[in-house]
């Protein structure tokens, strides 16, 4: 790592290593995970993270 | 090099998320439980019978336990990743030495995700009253992350910004955008989430825990993220001091 980085250089350098799908990969998966834990509202699911969400102070509960 | 990132950091928010499930077995499920409860014993001496009506769970308590551990962890995970990939993009950008700027980066997450929404969506105990609907929520949510984000690289930009000025300056400059949004939303904001059935030291006490927890959360990520680097280096290290030996033998 050289001292003269700077964020655009890693934009950059992301955008060469990754190939377009992979970065849409990537996003989809997190997208998914942050939606089942904080906004599905589907009874069963939001029940039984109920403990979770009120314990981590998940607002969209 | 972004691989190496993700890697560690999900790595990190594995570890990080093994710790925060034993918090939530040992304090989060319990409590939650007991608060739930006692917001129950309240309506009951209302008058309001045995009704629990809109209360009751559609899974069973050891469910809920079991699932809301295994969030915990995913949880964590989640953040792990979202930190590694933002460290690996803002790093250049971030204040202090290598050491120091997962740490900078873990306070800018816990203040984006965390603190700056909960200043106007507290969080909520269970039984607690809310004055808007889950979509106004919902979408309140998405707007304080983005408030929070702008808050951090505002203040993170003011430091780089005045790096030159002395001490004091430099922290005033990054210091006060924070102080400044945070007392400003902890003043205006509105009471949108009540707790009509329990008593306010419990609610207090549990809304400090969530604070405290999503705050130890995040260090625990970037200590990890810093132990797993350090020793990441010292492997490839040894592995090239192995390699030179190999080669002059």
């Amino acid at each position: 790592m050289t001292t003269n980085e700077t964020v655009r250089t890693r934009v950059e350098l992301a955008r060469n290593e990754l190939t377009p799908a992979q970065i849409l990969a990537g996003l989809a998966f997190g997208t998914a995970i942050a939606f089942t834990l904080l906004f599905v509202q589907e009874p069963l699911v939001h029940d039984s993270m109920h403990n979770f969400r009120h314990a981590a102070g998940i607002t969209c509960h | 090099m972004f691989a190496t990132y993700l890697q560690r950091g999900v790595a990190a928010g594995l570890v990080a998320g093994l710790g925060y499930a034993v918090y939530m077995i040992f304090v989060g499920n319990p409590l939650t439980e007991y608060v739930h409860d006692a917001g129950h014993a309240h309506d009951h001496g209302h008058g309001h019978g045995h009704d629990h009506g809109g209360h009751a769970h559609a899974v069973s308590e050891t469910t809920m336990a079991i699932v809301s551990a295994g969030s915990a962890v995913l949880w964590a995970i989640f953040l792990g990743g979202l930190f590694a990939v933002a460290l690996y993009l803002f790093e250049p950008a971030l204040p202090g030495p290598e050491a120091i700027k997962p740490y900078v980066l873990a306070a800018a997450g816990f203040l984006t995700v965390s603190a700056v929404p909960w200043l106007v969506l507290p969080p909520a105990a269970p039984g607690a009253e809310h004055a808007y609907g889950i979509d106004v929520r919902l979408g309140l949510y998405v707007g304080l992350v983005a408030f929070g984000a702008i808050t951090a690289i505002t203040a993170v930009f003011a430091y780089n910004r005045s790096r030159q000025r002395g001490l004091g300056f430099v922290l005033s400059a990054s210091v006060v955008p924070i102080l400044a949004v945070v007392g400003l939303l902890a003043l205006a904001a509105p009471t949108v989430t009540t707790h009509p059935d329990l008593s306010t030291d419990l609610v207090t006490a549990y809304q400090g825990l969530a604070v405290l927890s999503q705050a130890a959360l995040w260090l625990l990520i970037a200590a990890a993220f810093v132990g797993l680097r350090r020793r990441g280096r010292n492997h490839s290290e040894s592995v090239s001091q192995q390699s030179v030996g190999a080669l002059s033998d």
